[in-house]
């Protein structure tokens, strides 16, 4: 069900596509912006609904009457008047994403109403929704978290012949139901906050992370990267993390169990392509990229739930295996705290968790092995609320990939809605902590900012077909926090070192698409959006800061982590949580550094040694 | 470890959804928990669960059997795990009650459960604890009984340690089914007063049924310090084990407990002696079986009743009266009623201390009960005298009378002297009559017991 669209919205919305009544598809944008926007974490919700108030009493106050009052030329005034305020600029570029997310999913629809792909059946799992599951249970092990380290802790210890429950707040979707459904539905249930989770800092991140049956593995690109050698001997020796001992073994298993190989160059994709073209060009190192997707069609969908199953997410290939050694989840349970007994002869002890179904109602399940697994932004918030988050590092330590991309226009349609979403990985610059990943959208759903309101954006809307997108991510050195218990909030202040990557990586892109034959090069930043030639995008970078950019940021690691030094790592060298029994770290969180690169492999290889070492008490 | 366990009943009301049908169907759960120890807050206390459980339609199975974690603070949790039958099948029920204190009187009421048959699931439910009803009948219900008799009694170790002043006593007085004839044998450390050294004397004292009372002492002997009971050349009061010669009499006895302890006294006072004196029995019942020789007579004894006592103190009391009564059936009566010599107190009335062992319950169930009731009132009265004295009393719904008749041809008078130097005389008689008769309150004082001894009965009366 569509919420309806106040009327500030509908002319907001209006005005910043330039809706002038012609094309078919605008009116339905109204009420999937209000749909995107209920989505939303509540004070991301309240801020784009006041900006659409203020905008509209900004028309009030100029013309006397409401934008959806007005007609098109003068809802263009109004716009074009804010947009000539170079301050309000990067406001207006927040507040018109959901517009944009909107508009290109409608556009798209209307335009190429093409019929669901074939899905095929995945392979079973033993979900039960947390409504159906029983108040009291016990099990041998509880694994808090579906996601790449959940799946894979669960599945080691199902498979040593323990009773294992996997709890998961989100819900399963199945690759027939991704495949039913338009990207941007899909996009706002399948991440948390909508995928608005924000840390704050300057600039600000967006900080999007997954929450359903497979956790982030179900939306994210697919991309599986080994952590380099360099970062594993720094765990092994700077940090005394000991599981990533012989991290070659478990590395291997993770990527026979996701079927990882290098993408073919069949349906890579224009976007993919030119990327190779360009990094040929200038003589860069650059490949496809090494992937868990055997047998990908191109649907460029992995962000939203690859509709074709191609895309070995952890749902379909760690999971089905973990349930067959008899793992059960539970769907829909939000866990709340880890039970401890107190009184144990040795110190506290796990006892198990208490969860909060989607009612409200709680249940609880006993058990003196609790994994925890709930990603690095929410393991420290679930140990503080269960009394365990008294180690003064917890939550520290956070690492991310910030990232931001460029989009490059052609002469001719690059994107149509086909190809590998992340396809080439240009790998000149890693030794300085830049990779640069060729990185299309889902159709209708470009995480690009263009440039500019009104008639111009709805210009850029409709040739987004012929936008090449790169993206970067950088190695970052650890400089966020989460904080809070109940209710997180991220803090991440980008190093200044960082922040030169972040420039370096935009001139290098840029430099990529000029090569591979860019007409014009959007940098995304608000008041310096294009440059037509690789010297005029230089002289245009030289005036900007990473302040101004738009930067997103992935792979949330290292809020609890591990390590031989009882002062600086919640963990202890084994993943096992410290000042507490039984409790187990194995996800993100642990990773003592940035891995600087995607961290799939690197979060399930490392739960898949915890557990190993558990089970085999080593 | 405490000696004290918990035990307590719930009764908890609810509903349960058995796998494979639609509909709930409420049930009853009635329990009895029984801990080991005293159920305290803090700490995690197990209980072993007894009880009826009832699914209306389905099943009603009085044998419910599981255990209890109760743990409100610790863990915050109450687990209940116990097994029943229904329809012939074995299901397991599992739940707990998840402590919060922001929500204290539902989390610690509503006890949602899980059935499990051989590890899987066949049902769920919830009960909960009628406060409205349940919570008085539940409070009250609370006991702590004392568990974990140690196996030997109290430390069999001699009690005195070395101080001026000081008496204990060892004795034994027991009763021959097959002739009638009882026994004493009296085993005393001395320590007196002027601090001169201890001293250990006794005697053995034979009530045949067909003729007069016989008796002869022993010592006294200089008293050496012992690790058990009471050893001297002339006899030994030791665990199990009674021999000796005095005079005529030669005695070989082996002692079978037959019973847990029997505190005369409060417990405390043995342990810490700040009352005149303390009386306890090592077995509230025991066994003997042996030979006691008497110049050309002997008494072959097999598991002749009696009992064993201890007496540790200052000395004698100013007047005092003593009956052990074996009720059979497993019951005992022990009576020691006395003033004290210590001024201020020598001018109250006699405190009697009763203990009435029935059914396997001690009652009153505090000895303080009968000495001194609340603050003196419904406190055991004791009418002293010779040949017959009475005691009487009244606790909770209960009360006793008992009359002792000591005739004096079947009593032997002593001379005793205290570590101070003063002398009393005691009046015993291992062949007296007594008439206990046990009373209950409903509505009206009904029997509830009426015991009748003639000539089993072990009592003495001392004077000054």
């Amino acid at each position: 069900m569509r919420a309806p669209a106040s009327p500030a919205l509908e002319g907001f919305v209006a005005a910043v596509l330039a809706d002038d009544g012609t094309a078919g598809w605008t009116r339905a944008v109204p009420p999937r912006v209000a749909a995107l926007l209920d989505a939303l974490p509540a004070p991301a919700r309240l801020a784009v609904r006041a900006a659409a108030a203020a905008v509209d009493t900004y028309a009030v106050a100029r013309t006397g009457r409401r934008l959806s009052a007005l007609g098109p030329t003068a809802r263009q005034q109004v716009m074009a008047s804010l947009a000539s305020r170079r301050a309000l600029l990067p406001l207006l570029d927040a507040v018109k994403v959901p517009v944009m997310l909107a508009a290109g999913t409608e556009r798209t629809m209307h335009h190429d109403a093409a019929p669901p792909p074939s899905a095929p059946k995945d392979p079973p799992l033993d979900c039960t929704p947390s409504a159906h599951w029983p108040t009291r249970s016990t099990a041998d092990a509880v694994v808090v978290g579906s996601g790449a380290g959940g799946a894979m802790a669960a599945r080691t210890l199902a498979a040593a012949g323990l009773s294992v429950v996997v709890v998961e707040e989100g819900e399963h979707h199945t690759t027939a139901s991704f495949a039913r459904r338009p990207p941007l539905d899909r996009f706002i249930d399948l991440y948390r906050d909508g995928g608005a989770t924000i840390a704050v800092g300057n600039p600000p991140l967006v900080l999007p992370v997954g929450r359903a049956v497979g956790g982030t593995t179900v939306v994210n690109s697919g991309t599986c990267y080994r952590p380099p050698d360099h970062v594993v001997d720094r765990w092994l020796s700077h940090y005394g993390f000991a599981a990533a001992e012989g991290f070659d073994s478990p590395l291997d298993e993770v990527e026979r169990a996701l079927r990882v190989a290098r993408q073919p160059l069949d349906v890579l994709g224009d976007n993919g392509l030119l990327a190779l073209a360009g990094a040929e060009q200038l003589g860069w190192a650059a490949a496809p990229l090494r992937r868990n997707a055997p047998g990908c069609r191109g649907s460029c969908q992995c962000v939203v739930g690859c509709p074709t199953g191609a895309k070995q997410s952890v749902q379909l290939s760690v999971l089905p295996e973990a349930c067959a050694a008899g793992a059960r989840i539970v769907t829909g349970a939000r866990v709340r705290r880890v039970l401890t007994d107190r009184d144990g002869p040795r110190g506290p002890r796990a006892a198990g968790v208490l969860a909060r179904r989607p009612d409200g109602s709680e249940l609880e399940i006993l058990s003196p092995l609790v994994v925890v697994a709930a990603g690095a932004l929410h393991t420290p918030p679930l140990l503080r609320r269960s009394g365990l988050g008294g180690h003064p590092r917890l939550g520290r330590n956070l690492s991310v990939h910030p990232a931001i991309s460029v989009a490059g226009r052609f002469s001719r349609p690059v994107s149509g809605g086909r190809g590998v979403l992340q396809s080439v990985g240009v790998e000149h610059l890693r030794a300085e902590g830049i990779l640069i990943e060729a990185t299309a959208a889902p159709p209708g759903m470009s995480s690009f900012v263009l440039p500019g309101v009104g008639r111009e954006l709805r210009r850029e809307i409709e040739r987004t077909e012929r936008l090449a997108t790169l993206g970067a991510m950088i190695a970052d050195r650890p400089s966020g926090r989460v904080l809070g218990s109940d209710r997180i909030l991220l803090r991440y202040d980008l190093a200044e070192r960082d922040a030169g990557r972040l420039l370096r990586a935009q001139r290098a892109m840029g430099r990529v698409l000029f090569a591979a034959g860019a007409e014009e090069v959007l940098t995304g930043v608000p008041h310096a959006p294009r440059a037509r030639t690789p010297a005029q995008l230089e002289a245009l970078l030289d005036t900007v800061s990473a302040r101004r950019l738009h930067v997103s940021a992935f792979h949330p690691t290292g809020t609890a982590a591990a390590g031989a030094d009882p002062e600086r790592s919640p963990a202890d060298p084994q993943g096992r949580l410290r000042g507490v029994h039984g409790v187990l770290i194995a996800d993100g969180s642990l990773l003592p550094s940035c891995p600087e690169v995607n961290p799939q492999l690197s979060i399930m290889a490392a739960a898949l040694a915890v557990a190993r070492r558990f089970v085999t008490g080593s | 470890m405490s000696p004290r366990g918990t035990v307590f009943r719930e009764t908890m009301l609810g509903r349960v959804r058995l796998a494979g049908e639609e509909n709930d169907r409420p049930v009853r759960l009635d329990l009895v928990a029984r801990a080991d120890r005293v159920l305290l807050p803090h700490r995690t206390t197990r209980a072993r669960l007894t009880g009826r459980i009832r699914i209306a339609g389905r099943a009603d199975d009085s044998g419910i059997e599981g255990e209890l974690e109760i743990s409100p603070l610790a863990r915050r949790r109450i687990r209940y795990r116990a097994g029943f039958d229904l329809d012939g099948r074995r299901l397991l029920l599992d739940g707990w009650k998840s402590v919060s204190f922001t929500r204290p009187l539902t989390s610690m009421t509503v006890l949602p459960y899980t059935l499990y048959e051989d590890g899987a699931r066949a049902g769920a439910g919830t009960l909960r604890f009628p406060l409205a009803t349940g919570l008085l009948p539940f409070l009250a219900g609370f006991r702590f009984p004392r568990t974990a008799v140690p196996a030997d009694g109290p430390d069999p170790a001699p009690r005195w340690d070395g101080r001026p002043g000081r008496t204990e006593v060892w004795y034994t007085t027991l009763t021959d089914p097959a002739t009638g004839t009882g026994v004493w044998l009296h085993h005393e450390v001395v320590a007196p007063s002027d601090g001169s050294p201890a001293y250990a004397h006794g005697w053995a004292a034979l009530f045949p049924e067909d003729g007069p009372v016989q008796h002869a002492r022993f010592g006294p002997t200089p008293w050496t310090a012992q690790s058990h009971g009471f050893r001297t050349e002339d006899a030994r009061a030791l665990p199990g084990r009674l021999t000796g010669s005095a005079g005529p009499f030669r005695w070989a006895l082996s002692e079978e407990p037959q019973g847990p302890p029997l505190y005369t006294f409060p417990r405390w006072s043995w342990r810490h002696p700040w009352l005149p004196a303390a009386h306890l029995l090592p077995a509230a019942r025991a066994h003997y079986t042996g030979t006691v020789r008497h110049g050309t007579g002997e008494l072959r004894l097999t598991d002749a009743p009696g009992a064993s006592a201890r007496i540790y103190g200052h000395g004698n009391a100013r007047r005092w009266a003593w009956l052990h009564a074996d009720l059979g059936g497993g019951d005992v009566l022990e009576i020691v009623a006395a003033v004290s010599m210590r001024r201020g107190l020598d001018g109250l009335p006699p405190l009697v201390f009763l203990r009435l062992r029935h059914h396997g319950r001690t009652w009153p169930r505090r000895a303080e009960r009968s000495a001194v009731g609340w603050a003196g009132m419904g406190r055991f009265r004791a009418d002293i005298g010779l040949p017959r004295w009475r005691v009487g009393g009244r606790a909770g719904l209960q009360r006793i009378r008992v009359t002792v008749t000591q005739p004096p041809e079947r009593t032997l008078a002593l001379d005793y002297t205290d570590p101070d130097g003063s002398a009393a005389v005691c009046r015993n008689s291992e062949r007296a009559d007594a008439e206990v008769h046990l009373e209950r309150w409903r509505g009206g004082w009904r029997t509830q017991a009426l015991w009748r001894l003639s000539g089993t009965a072990h009592a003495e009366v001392g004077e000054r």
